[in-house]
């Protein structure tokens, strides 16, 4: 049997069809981005109070998944002082919390703790808070000052001003050495100059090993650069490039300085042969075969070099071009955790930082490979014996004491990794751009994306 | 329920699919009145059972289209409020070197995703047709079908190691003697898009085999007894008769894989993301670099909106030159 279909009913078909249409795409007509008149968050808190609410709370904290045991570490040991307290923990793979963060900051409902990627990116838009309140509450100023001042701001340039965020543990980076090949070669000190280093590679070179380990597949040729640059151009100027000071570039005389050194270290041979298809898994396994002597990377590999090569690793930091000159070394956060402006539990979240630089927390940090956050008087974290991690952590002594911890270039801007370090550093290992071609055009890079 | 007046006597009328074929005109000048709502009515149903796709097709299909098409024309981090910028994003795409160098590759990237593909899938097509076992022929066609059920990331990472510089590549080089030629592929300036490209044609090729194999097996065999019965040569037979019969099956391959090519992502952003320097950056990675890793939404959805229409102009034509005659 057949129901009409009338021309009314018709109609109302065509009405219901093409509502679901214009359902579907209507929300493409407003202008991308939040509304106007979004509810403000308060971003600088005045109130603030060091005392711990007494009623059940509960923070969220959002990290990357490399820094998940250390977190959870972290969190164990502080719900265990504040049994009130819970803290329950997202996180997301490494790679995607670039990606990720933003958004979780921008959301309206957002994490209470949260890794901080970009300082100037998370006040630009009001979605951090200012911790001046609580660090003079707490007394963080006491901390080193070289800790504190990659998590400041101001005028959307970080390194001074206000404080956004505070840091689980620092990384450190400079060069392990294969101590068996070293002995061999008759090394027995590391060097305390770069031409005693270039004279060390250059004898390995001769007796058949790696000098250095470079893997230039992901960019890493940039390490043994900026590790020049550090104290070449000094750690202020180079801090200041990645913090967009105004005015701050990286073509200068001793960048170039630099990538000539680095770029004629390759063309000696001192690197592997095939730099540009090397990633970072292969360089590990290179290193570990035993016949390389440097290879510049960071605490990170400490306990997978301790697992591999047990006893035979050890590390110092990058000498400075001549014996007694300024050490240096890229060193961030493991994690920087700030407080988003939208949060609900601001003074919990805040206990939470303090407590990162506290000595249980400074012991966790260690015992996950991380270099402690805090000052030189607090009780010294214990390390195994034997460990590489020894060398890394007395390494990053010296130089957060010399003022020497400087944030690393491929962060200075969200392209400038992919953009520019990467591609540039082939092309200059690969032989096809000159030194100065190489700094002139990551300067270039810089310069178009700020101003965009 | 109101009814339309035209439709009173239509109770009487069966649905127009059982209409008597053979209604003579006059019959058909009388019904012209009510058949109008008829006709509708079996339209106006036939789009009511695509309503859910269609609102699917809307909502994740056009919606998002018509979402970059609007952010290519704004400045916008993806978080903070969005700056119209006009076409500023566009001419950056046109002016920009890196980005115009990254659709040139894209190009090349035919040659090895498309041309070699096809060529082969047509030699071993032609070949298989010829292997009367049953058994070796479903093996020939499952072996070459298998690099077409691995995602082309995983197959990526495999054809790194491959390419490493004691990978199997290498390995292969050195065994027939010619170790002079091995070098780091992927690292390579000159080397890594072809290199790059050999992915594709190895995933590319299995598709194109199938298709053109199934495509073969629709051509009438007595066609080929006749040419062979009048002495026609195998080259012959394939130009006279496998050719044309294909050309619709040629088509679609060749389609598939244009596209593939213009759009390549996975294989290239899991083997070098664009390296060394720039000389394997296509479009695809740049989209996704820009919008996610440089948090430029606006660049990003203008450089894909130009990626769209330069797959459509080199796909529309592709259709007419393939259009069976």
């Amino acid at each position: 049997m057949h129901t009409p279909v009338t021309r009314r009913t018709a109609a109302r078909t065509g009405a219901l069809l093409a509502l679901a249409l214009a359902a579907g795409t209507t929300a493409a007509c407003s202008a991308p981005g939040p509304a106007a008149n979004a509810p403000a968050a308060d971003s600088t808190p005045t109130a603030v109070s060091t005392s711990l609410p007494t009623t059940p709370v509960t923070l969220k904290l959002y990290d990357g998944q490399g820094l998940k045991s250390v977190d959870d570490a972290l969190i164990a040991a502080f719900t265990k002082q504040h049994p009130n307290v819970t803290i329950t923990a997202t996180y997301d793979p490494d790679n995607v919390t670039t990606q990720n963060q933003p958004r979780q900051l921008a959301s309206s409902t957002p994490p209470d703790l949260v890794r901080v990627i970009s300082v100037t990116a998370g006040t630009k838009n009001n979605l951090l808070t200012n911790l001046d309140a609580y660090a003079t509450a707490y007394g963080w100023d006491e901390l080193p000052a070289s800790q504190l001042a990659q998590f400041r701001a101001k005028d959307g340039v970080a390194g001074a001003g206000s404080l956004y965020a505070k840091a689980s543990g620092f990384t450190m980076t400079g060069l392990y050495y294969d101590k068996k090949v070293a002995a061999s070669l008759g090394m027995t000190t590391p060097p305390a100059s770069l031409d005693e280093l270039s004279s060390w590679m250059t004898r390995a070179k001769a007796a058949g090993v790696t000098p250095m380990v470079v893997a230039n597949k992901e960019g890493g040729g940039v390490f043994p650069f900026q590790l020049i640059i550090n104290s070449a151009m000094g750690p202020k100027k180079v801090s200041e490039w990645v913090f967009n000071a105004p005015g701050a570039t990286i073509d200068t005389p001793e960048a170039v300085a630099a990538a000539t050194t680095v770029a004629g270290w390759n063309k000696a041979g001192l690197f592997p042969g095939s730099v540009n298809a090397l990633d970072a898994t292969a360089a590990d396994a290179l290193f570990a075969s035993g016949k390389a002597l440097f290879f510049p990377w960071g605490n990170w590999d400490a306990a997978n070099l301790d697992k591999t090569m047990p006893g035979q690793v050890g590390f110092f930091a990058m000498p400075p071009a001549s014996a007694g000159g300024q050490v240096a070394a890229m060193s961030d956060a493991a994690t920087a955790f700030g407080i988003p402006a939208r949060s609900q539990h601001k003074d919990a979240a805040a206990a939470f930082l303090n407590f990162l630089s506290s000595d249980e927390a400074r012991q966790i940090a260690v015992d996950h490979g991380f270099m402690p956050s805090g000052g030189a008087d607090q009780a010294q974290p214990s390390i195994p014996s034997g460990s590489v991690l020894g060398d890394v952590t007395s390494a990053f002594a010296k130089v957060s004491a010399a003022g020497g911890q400087v944030p690393f270039v491929q962060n200075a801007t969200a392209g400038i990794s992919n953009r520019a370090w990467t591609p540039e550093s082939q092309l200059l290992l690969g032989g096809s751009s000159t030194p100065q071609t190489f700094v002139a055009n990551v300067q270039k890079s810089y310069e178009d994306e700020l101003k965009r | 329920m109101s009814v339309a007046p035209g439709l009173r006597r239509g109770d009487t009328v069966t649905a127009p699919t059982s209409r008597p074929a053979t209604a003579r005109p006059a019959e058909r000048a009388t019904t012209r009145r009510w058949a109008r709502p008829q006709r509708s009515r079996a339209q106006w149903a036939g789009w009511l059972f695509a309503l859910p796709a269609l609102l699917m097709y809307a909502v994740f299909e056009l919606r998002p289209i018509l979402t970059a098409v609007q952010c290519s024309f704004y400045d916008w981090d993806g978080i903070s409020a969005a700056t119209p910028v006009g076409v500023a994003n566009y001419t950056r795409v046109f002016t920009e070197p890196q980005l115009l160098a990254s659709i040139v590759h894209s190009l090349v990237l035919i040659v090895f995703f498309t041309v070699l593909p096809v060529i082969l899938g047509l030699a071993v097509a032609s070949v298989v047709r010829e292997i009367r076992s049953t058994w070796a022929g479903a093996a020939a066609r499952t072996l070459m079908f298998l690099p077409q059920i691995i995602p082309g990331a995983a197959s990526a990472i495999a054809w790194t190691w491959m390419y490493s510089p004691d990978g199997a590549v290498n390995q292969l080089l050195r065994a027939l003697g010619l170790g002079s030629l091995t070098r780091a592929w992927l690292g390579d300036f000159t080397w890594a898009l072809p290199a790059v490209g050999i992915i594709g044609t190895w995933l590319a090729t299995g598709l194109c085999t199938l298709l053109l194999m199934a495509g073969i097996g629709k051509i009438d065999t007595s066609l080929y007894e006749a040419a062979s019965l009048d002495g026609a040569s195998r080259l012959q037979q394939f130009r006279a008769i496998t050719l044309p019969g294909l050309r619709a099956e040629i088509g679609v391959c060749v389609t598939i894989t244009v596209i593939a090519a213009l759009a390549s992502f996975d294989v290239v952003f899991m083997s070098t993301q664009g390296g060394p320097g720039y000389s394997t950056q296509v479009p695809g990675v740049q989209v996704y670099q820009l919008a996610f890793t440089e948090n430029r939404i606006g660049q990003s959805s203008a450089l894909a909106v130009v990626l769209s229409l330069l797959v459509l102009a080199v796909v529309l034509p592709l259709q007419r030159v393939f259009k069976e005659k």
